[in-house]
């Protein structure tokens, strides 16, 4: 029996009734689904967090994996950005008790565990050479910790838009009274972003660094790299639109949700362009 | 123009080019990456091609005018940096600075004003005069890690002084910015004098470079250049490979590991020896040798013919005669990835996922037409005529029972001496990054006004990069300190703009 995928299976139940508490709370004013949901995501974590130990117990039984993370493959990298997603929300919660945000960012790691089990191979490969690097647990890890925040402010997004239609609309609904204001969404949404962004570039950077000691190049404009600088892009630019500007709410959420459709272009679609740098091909 | 040139909304614009550009780079095929996709696109769409390369679309990222956008961008952000402060929102400053007392005393009344204008404020009175009260609460600043700055004071009446922490931020918006200009700097110096070259050595064999280089370091180069030598001492070097290694994971033909026993030699002088792989390259002087690929050429050492009980060793294209009969055999060619294309035979790839053997028979001055054994597929034997059509033949009664192939390793010979200066960037960027996204900037201004002579009232006025929640929580501790600092029982306001009474 393949532990990992078993308590992923588990991970993703919780993260479902999870998910399910939090849209309750979205229109049942009652705390207690709000802090259900928060227990839920606790129990789904620490299930998550021991399929990745079982992953990586898997993966060192090949001597020559030993001591790398496996993220090489479509199944490992995508039970890592859920488990990074749940654990940026986690921490976000805890300290600002939204309750309102986990309907709009469980919902991504429903999905990405759900598409891992569903679609991703969980069988457990040598890595090619170019990957036994220590950088394979320091570049992927911190551009996925980076893209699972983004995750987040494009939940915090979608809130205020929802919010934003609220307001304006003559009857706001008990939605309205559930989500916090525009402005604290705003703030919100631009604080996980501006934390982000600099994890972005630096794992860009680190990807780089790695790049030259492998290959000899920093910068070889791959797709995969290609468009880890396009979101990096967009993203500065949603920082100085912010700062120079001043663009607030429903305008620079769409800038931001812009930069978190390249996220996920980065993460999934680049792999059909190019077989380069991907997931499909086990890397290089 | 240079109004233009200079304004952050140009520089918007110029990054979303960038970014759209380099998408279209990502879906075109570009001859840089993926040469082979972009000829099969060159052919199939002539007209469009015509269109394409007049912009230099195919190679969209090194053409003249990408890199004048990038060029332009690192120009547009120092003359960004050099005109524009940078932003600043939050701050409302005092009233312009006074030079004489009598002025000073009749503005008084506008600092409180301004106070009243920050995000956060705080009032109560202090049981100390003005002079020990100014000395307590600059002390408390002090220790709570603010630089205190005295804006005045007027002995018996009045002293103010702004406190800042975390100023450094201001200047991370700078080293961020140019530490991404240094990056672009190190680009365009590793493709002025960088070079890359791939460098194919047969296994045992050595390799010319094409490209000479100077192959001393660089403080010989310095002393040479002193001591009036040429500034360059450019030299053929040689690549051997002495040995070539690959391992595969067991039941797979997914390699683990390749490897090179590798010398570079210039002339007789040997410039350095490694067994280098991938990851872990050999180093000369700055000139890195990379293990990069590998693959099997067509050339073997020997193959291993199987007939019957007896075995048969075929070194490449040396006539063998079969014992006990009259035939000779020869071995060829060999073809690493064996497949039939317009029916002829042909190789997939490079490595050695399905290698076939071409034999030719012979008896006297007869030959029979060469017949192809594949090694994986025993049942399966194709015969070619004279002009290279293959047909597919029965079963012969023996068969390929090992291949000894002469492997060639792939080096990718490069030279990036902007590298130090692109991590030096990269260092500046991050640091830049931390002090102005992870070190908020707090700013508490003080106003003291003597209220008699152990009595002072107390104003204190705050704003911080933080966001406004973290923010309060720590002011309010800041004030609730500072007002026990200043002995006062007061049952302190603490306002935030709107005024909202705390307890």
């Amino acid at each position: 029996m393949n532990y990992e995928v078993v308590f992923l299976k588990g991970a993703l139940a919780f993260y479902t009734l999870a998910t399910a508490a939090a849209f309750v709370y979205l229109y049942n004013k009652d705390d207690k689904w709000s802090s259900w949901m928060f227990r839920l995501v606790g129990a789904g974590l620490a299930l998550h967090l021991a399929s990745f130990g079982f992953g990586m117990h898997y993966f060192w039984k090949i001597p020559d994996n030993r001591y790398y993370f496996p993220i090489n493959s479509f199944f490992g990298a995508l039970s890592f950005l859920s488990l990074a997603t749940v654990a940026v929300f986690f921490l976000i919660e805890s300290r600002h008790q939204l309750g309102i945000l986990g309907a709009f960012v469980l919902p991504w790691a429903v999905i990405g565990t759900g598409s891992a089990i569903i679609f991703a191979n969980p069988a457990v490969e040598g890595l090619v050479p170019a990957l036994q690097n220590y950088w394979i647990n320091i570049h992927p890890v911190i551009l996925m910790t980076s893209y699972a925040a983004f995750g987040n402010a494009f939940g915090v997004g979608v809130a205020l838009l929802i919010q934003e239609r609220q307001i304006k609309s003559r009857k706001p609904g008990e939605l309205c009274y559930r989500l916090p204001s525009i402005e604290e969404l705003d703030n919100l949404n631009y604080r996980i972003i501006v934390w982000a962004f600099p994890v972005l570039t630096v794992g860009i950077i680190m990807g780089g660094i790695w790049a030259y000691s492998a290959w000899g190049r920093f910068w070889g404009w791959d797709p995969k790299e290609t468009w880890a600088l396009i979101t990096a892009l967009v993203y500065a630019g949603y920082l100085h639109m912010r700062f120079v500007k001043g663009l607030r709410g429903k305008k620079a959420v769409y800038v931001s949700m812009l930069g978190f459709a390249c996220v996920l272009f980065t993460f999934l679609g680049v792999n059909f362009l190019s077989p380069l740098h991907g997931y499909l091909s086990g890397g290089g | 123009m240079t109004r233009i040139l200079r304004s952050i909304r140009f520089n918007i614009f110029l990054g979303a080019l960038i970014a759209f550009f380099s998408a279209v780079g990502t879906i075109l095929p570009q001859l840089g990456q993926e040469p082979e996709k972009a000829n099969a696109f060159m052919q199939a769409h002539p007209l469009w091609t015509k269109f394409f390369s007049f912009f230099g679309l195919f190679d969209l990222y090194h053409s003249w005018w990408f890199l004048g956008i990038l060029a332009l961008m690192a120009v547009d952000i120092v003359l960004c940096k050099l005109w524009n402060k940078p932003p600043d929102v939050g701050v409302v400053s005092l009233p312009p600075e006074l030079t004489n007392e009598e002025d000073l005393e009749k503005h008084l009344d506008k600092k409180e004003a301004a106070l009243k204008l920050k995000p956060f404020q705080a009032f109560f009175t202090s049981k100390l005069g003005l002079n020990e009260a100014s000395k307590a609460a600059q002390g408390h600043l002090k220790r709570e890690g603010y630089a205190v700055k005295e804006e005045f004071f007027l002995p018996g009446t009045a002293g103010a002084f702004v406190g800042t922490r975390h100023r450094i931020q201001r200047w991370g918006s700078y080293f961020a910015h140019i530490g991404l200009v240094v990056i672009l700097v190190g680009a365009l110096i590793r493709s002025v004098f960088g070079f890359v070259e791939m460098v194919p050595v047969l296994e045992g064999g050595s390799r010319r470079m094409q490209r000479l280089f100077d192959p001393r370091s660089f403080s010989e180069r310095v002393q040479q250049l002193f001591w009036g030598h040429p500034w360059t001492m450019k030299e053929p070097v040689d690549v051997y490979v002495d040995k070539f290694t690959i391992e595969y994971y067991p039941g797979t033909m997914d390699p683990k590991l390749f490897a090179s026993d590798a010398r570079v030699m210039s002339g007789d002088q040997l410039l350095g020896k490694k067994v280098i792989r991938v990851n872990h390259p050999l180093d000369v002087n700055g000139v890195r040798f990379y293990q990069a690929s590998w693959g099997a050429g067509g050339m073997f050492r020997s193959v291993t013919l199987k007939l019957g009980k007896e075995t048969l060793k075929l070194p490449q294209r040396v006539p063998v005669k079969i014992p006990g009969t009259p035939f000779t055999v020869e071995a060829d060619m060999m073809l690493p990835n064996f497949t039939v294309t317009n029916g002829q035979a042909d190789t997939a790839s490079l490595d050695l996922k399905n290698p076939a053997v071409r034999l030719m028979f012979s008896v006297g001055p007869h030959q029979t037409s060469p017949l192809w054994l594949l090694k994986n597929y025993p049942d399966i034997c194709f015969t070619e005529d004279a002009q290279g059509q293959l047909s597919h033949a029965p079963a012969p009664p023996f068969q390929l029972a090992a291949i000894d192939p002469i492997l060639f390793s792939g080096i990718q010979v490069a030279y990036d001496p902007g590298f130090p200066i692109v991590v030096l960037g990269a260092l500046m960027w991050l640091l830049g990054m931390i002090a102005l996204f992870y070190m908020h900037r707090r700013r508490v201004w003080v106003l003291l006004e003597s209220a008699g002579e152990n009595s002072c009232r107390t104003s204190l006025g705050a704003w911080s990069s933080r966001g406004t929640r973290e923010y309060e929580a720590e002011f309010r501790l800041l004030a609730k300190s500072l007002r026990s600092e200043l002995k006062s029982e007061d049952n302190f306001q603490l306002t935030e703009n709107p005024i909202v009474e705390v307890p």
